[in-house]
């Protein structure tokens, strides 16, 4: 072992740790010890992952994908869950499929990705690395699960940045998915097309830009259409985005109440366990997609400051990690895992603190769920491994 | 590399920036505002009721309380598939005719009552059962309830849900509150309602009540005041017997000395009760399309002509005038008199009468002549004199003061001048225009009874807080222009009429009473029988007034009835032991 970083270790460990004290206070000792049984299996998964040859990884990077798209499939066709089939019972443990398919995807990419030195804009550098983070990402979106489904998004942009591709073409490749989520209210959509309009303009020949908005603006119509389709409680949780203190009871309640908590926790909290609005049941999921609010409530500005201070760390650990490895493969799985963890962190924040709309997108380390944890200390593993053994 | 590592950590940076600066503004600038709106999440203002004050006849006798009503409450979303079924079953109601009461109501509505006045036995089986129907609530409310139902109806009123106007009006009414629509609930309102209390509860996110908050303050429930009546309820349960045979009837029994009604009694009666659950529409329809007009207290809200009744009220107008005196006699009785070109009529042929016969044969032929000599103006004026054609001032809403037909009355009515001359002769003998209620009359005897002093009758006697008594009623009373040696002989006639006249079927043989009959003409239907009288004949106490209408002659319908209520009032012991009485006799076995 050449090199090691107790930097990523101590973060990762005080971050589950911090996870393993809010699910105490807002799921109670049931959840909490439920949740610390998957702390040595975590913690025994991630060493397994730092040792494990990275050759063996890749050479079994295709079944290993293969296995998740069978998984999502399975789990269309057979899933259980909250209106929606994300998740498969097996015994007394929920398995969610996406979860795996997320590192199984980074793991095909990376790979892939490795190959060249640098991707280029066009069909055949691009049509790989598209449909290997695109068939997860239908599939998850089928669950229905948008949010998560736009991580792969997420993770295929970081990857495909850190290997040289230039930010505009980036945005260009995703105007179109960005101009379809967008396009759910003429309130983001007008200015994000404006928006775009103004970077294609001025960055890139009027004959792309113009190809560019034409694309972007069909995906965007498509949008109204899906709408149109959805369940009413996915629709209403869209909307309620848009309108967040209409209707205080119904469809954006958890948004309030969750700002409610949020900042009643104001400087320095009520206190660990004090939180009322928590203990009285005004938040819902709360040790799962609604943790971070009873922390917000109880550990106050401050709380949440160490948190976010926590994850930056973190981040910088595994962007460190990508920059210090010697081959990319390895260095793209770390900017993958990152992009992963940095999504779900910000979307699930963000959305609790009224910045985006209610998913259901859990807070890495910190929510309730034994496969989340497992696959988050897995993606630590792997970076250690590439950060201590280079090939 | 390096630069898209610095690229990267950039991006997170600003990532985290942006949730900084929002956790800033939600925690630091708007964390009051957050801070309030939890604590409001957390505690509600629950109102504790206020019970209604409890209503007692003079003897103790519980006619009004409050008991607790059990409402089955669901709150729709929280109900879940196998509680459905379970519930129905509860309340042996269809699974889809309770699907159906749940249906019209939206997603995030609250519960929704699925059964009012549930049973105890009901109420029990849900409890029990309570763990398997999430969602079901039992709510208590207070509700009135008149144990003696029908028989004090009119006295009482009832209760009714308050109105949109009431509630505009006073600030202390909430909506669903009930307030007095009539008798004694609605003049005593204010004493009755109390004032609710209000307590700080800790609620979770669905309302659910988790207890009471010690640290805030309490402000306690005022419970409404007692009210002790003045009623006896022995004797308000045997009028209401005696009237059983009769459609339309009245009977009021009053204290001589200080206008403490004694009983009130109104026929045909309806059951209160029927105000606190919704009412079915057929009882609804039979109440109020009755002729008969259930809701109508005669006793006080009704006037009739006094026929006989009045002849003791012209006796007493024109002895003080001096237009008639004790031996007196005017034209014999044949049974006819002509006045102008009219035939009046009396009963018999009576002969030659003093006043004291033609009080005792209520004589027709002998009153139209006093009234004659005494005028129309004169009359009136001392018929109002003594209390007629205004009300009494019982303290019960809605009193109707009667009717005496002065001379500017007639004229309005007919025209000036255009009312036959007659009208005297019928205002004489208490037909035609004249009216009265039966309260009205038991006030005028009760007058004559204790030498002109007209006493302001009323039903509450004192009220109560708490078991200690606040107030007390003070009798009213004020001296009417009757002379005593004129009021003799007029009391010394009302005891030939029982003796021997025309009321002798309110004779009993414990206690001299006197009265006068009077049979009110009611045409084309059958005349109302009358009889006002009052006992013992020496020192009087009580007076009886009772009307029963279209029954024909006062002497035989109505006398007996208040001889029956004067021999009950006078026996207290009969029929009224009470209910602890089979263990006396031990009590005095030991002895």
């Amino acid at each position: 072992m050449k090199r090691f970083d107790p930097g990523l270790i101590a973060a990762t460990l005080l971050l589950a740790s911090f996870g393993l004290l809010a699910i105490y206070s807002s799921g109670g000792s049931y959840y909490f010890f439920r949740q610390l049984i998957f702390v040595p299996v975590a913690i025994g998964a991630a060493v397994v992952a730092v040792f494990v040859p990275r050759r063996i990884l890749y050479g079994l990077a295709e079944p290993i994908y293969g296995l998740a798209v069978l998984m999502l499939l399975a789990v269309l066709i057979a899933g259980t869950g909250p209106g929606s089939h994300r998740w498969f019972v097996l015994g007394p443990v929920y398995v969610q499929p996406s979860e795996f398919a997320k590192l199984a995807t980074v793991l095909l990419l990376a790979k892939h990705l490795s190959i060249k030195r640098s991707v280029g804009f066009n069909f055949r550098d691009l049509a790989t690395p598209l449909a290997v983070a695109f068939v997860p990402a239908l599939l998850v979106m089928v669950e229905p699960d948008l949010s998560t489904s736009l991580i792969f998004a997420a993770l295929l942009a970081a990857m495909l940045y850190w290997q040289g591709m230039r930010p505009l073409h980036i945005l260009l490749l995703f105007s179109p998915a960005l101009s379809f989520a967008a396009g759910f209210s003429l309130y983001t959509w007008i200015p994000y097309f404006l928006v775009l309009g103004i970077i294609l303009l001025v960055r890139s020949g009027v004959r792309k830009a113009l190809i560019g908005l034409g694309v972007s603006a069909g995906f965007g119509l498509l949008s109204p259409v899906v709408l149109g389709s959805l369940k009413d409680y996915q629709r209403a949780r869209i909307m309620s985005f848009f309108a967040p203190w209409f209707d205080p009871h119904g469809i954006s309640w958890n948004a309030i109440q969750s700002q409610i908590a949020i900042g009643s926790g104001r400087l320095i909290g009520k206190g660990f366990l004090q939180g009322s609005q928590k203990r009285l049941g005004f938040l819902p999921n709360r040790h799962t997609d609604f943790v971070f609010s009873s922390l917000g409530e109880e550990l106050g500005l401050v709380g949440c400051l160490v948190l976010l201070g926590l994850f930056f760390w973190l981040l910088r650990r595994m962007l460190l990690a990508a920059r210090q490895s010697n081959d990319s493969s390895g260095s793209l799985l770390c900017v993958g895992f990152a992009a992963i963890i940095g999504y779900q962190m910000f979307v699930n924040i963000g959305m609790l603190l009224g910045l985006l709309p209610i998913t259901g997108i859990t807070l890495p380390f910190i929510s309730y769920g034994g496969s989340s944890l497992l696959l988050n200390f897995i993606m630590v593993g792997l970076v250690l491994n590439v950060v201590s053994r280079p090939e | 590399m390096a630069a898209r590592l610095t690229r990267l950590t950039q991006v997170l940076l600003i990532l985290l920036g942006i949730l900084s600066l929002r956790l800033v503004q939600l925690q630091v600038i708007q964390g009051a505002r957050y801070s309030r709106l939890s604590d409001r999440n957390r505690i509600r203002k629950l109102v504790l009721p206020a019970p209604r004050g409890r209503i007692l006849d003079r003897n103790g006798v519980l006619l009004a309380d409050t008991r607790p009503s059990f409402t089955v409450a669901v709150v729709p979303t929280e109900l879940t598939d196998s509680a459905l079924p379970l519930l129905a079953r509860m309340l042996d109601v269809p699974d889809s005719a309770l699907r159906e009461q749940l249906k019209p109501v939206a997603m995030f509505a609250s519960a929704v009552n699925v059964k009012r006045d549930a049973s105890f036995e009901e109420v029990a089986r849900i409890e029990e059962s309570s763990f398997r129907l999430p969602g079901v609530h039992i709510r208590v409310d207070p509700v009135r309830h008149y144990p003696a139902a029908n028989r004090y109806c009119h006295v009482l009123g009832h209760i009714g849900e308050v109105s949109e106007d009431e509630l505009a009006r006073d600030t202390s009414l909430r909506p669903l509150d009930f307030v007095g629509r009539a008798g004694i609930e609605a003049q005593y309102e204010s004493l009755l309602r109390g004032r609710d209390g209000s307590e700080y509860a800790e609620v979770d996110a669905r309302g659910q009540e988790i207890g009471p908050l010690r640290e805030k303050r309490l402000e306690p429930e005022v419970p409404g005041r007692d009210l002790v009546m003045t009623i006896d309820d022995r004797i308000q349960r045997l009028a209401d017997e005696l009237l059983v045979p009769y459609a339309r009837a009245a009977v009021v029994g009053m204290e001589t000395r200080t206008g403490a009604i004694v009983c009130l009694v109104s026929k045909p009666d309806f059951d209160p009760n029927i105000f606190m659950a919704p009412i079915d529409a057929a009882t609804w329809d039979s109440l109020i399309s009755n002729p008969s007009k259930p809701f109508y207290n005669r006793a006080v809200t009704s006037g009739y002509p006094p026929g006989s009744t009045m002849k003791p009220v012209v006796a007493l107008g024109a002895l003080r005038q001096g237009a008639l005196y004790r031996d007196t006699r005017f034209q014999p009785c044949t049974g006819k008199y002509k006045y102008g070109n009219r035939i009046f009529k009396c009963s018999a042929a009576h002969g030659s009468l003093d006043l004291v016969g033609a009080i005792a044969q209520s004589c027709n032929i002998y009153f139209y002549q006093a009234g004659l000599r005494l005028g129309l103006d004169s009359l009136t004026t001392y018929a109002r004199e003594v209390g007629l054609g205004r009300v009494t001032g019982i303290d019960m809403p809605g009193e109707k003061p009667g009717n005496i037909p002065t001379r500017e009355w007639l004229d309005k009515r007919y025209g000036k001048n255009q009312w036959g001359a007659g009208s005297v002769l019928n205002f004489a003998i208490g037909q035609g225009e004249v009216t009265a209620t039966p309260l009205q009359m038991a006030v005028l005897y009760g007058a004559i009874a204790s030498g002109g002093r007209a006493v302001r009758p009323y039903l509450v006697a004192r009220v109560d807080s708490a078991g200690r008594t606040i107030h007390t009623t003070q009798p009213e009373a004020r001296q009417l222009p009757m002379r005593q040696q004129d009021i003799e002989v007029v009391k010394l006639g009302l005891e030939r009429v029982v003796e021997w006249g025309t009321g002798a079927g309110a004779r009993i043989k414990e206690i001299g009473i006197a009265g006068k009959t009077g049979t009110a003409q009611n045409p084309p239907r059958p005349d109302h029988a009358w009889f006002v009288g009052y006992a013992p004949t020496d020192e009087p106490e009580v007076v009886f007034a009772v009307l029963v209408e279209n029954a024909g002659h006062g002497g035989a319908v109505s006398a007996p009835i208040a001889g029956q209520l004067i021999r009950a009032y006078f026996s207290p012991d009969e029929g009224t032991q009470p209910d602890s009485s089979p263990a006396e006799p031990n009590v005095r076995n030991g002895e």
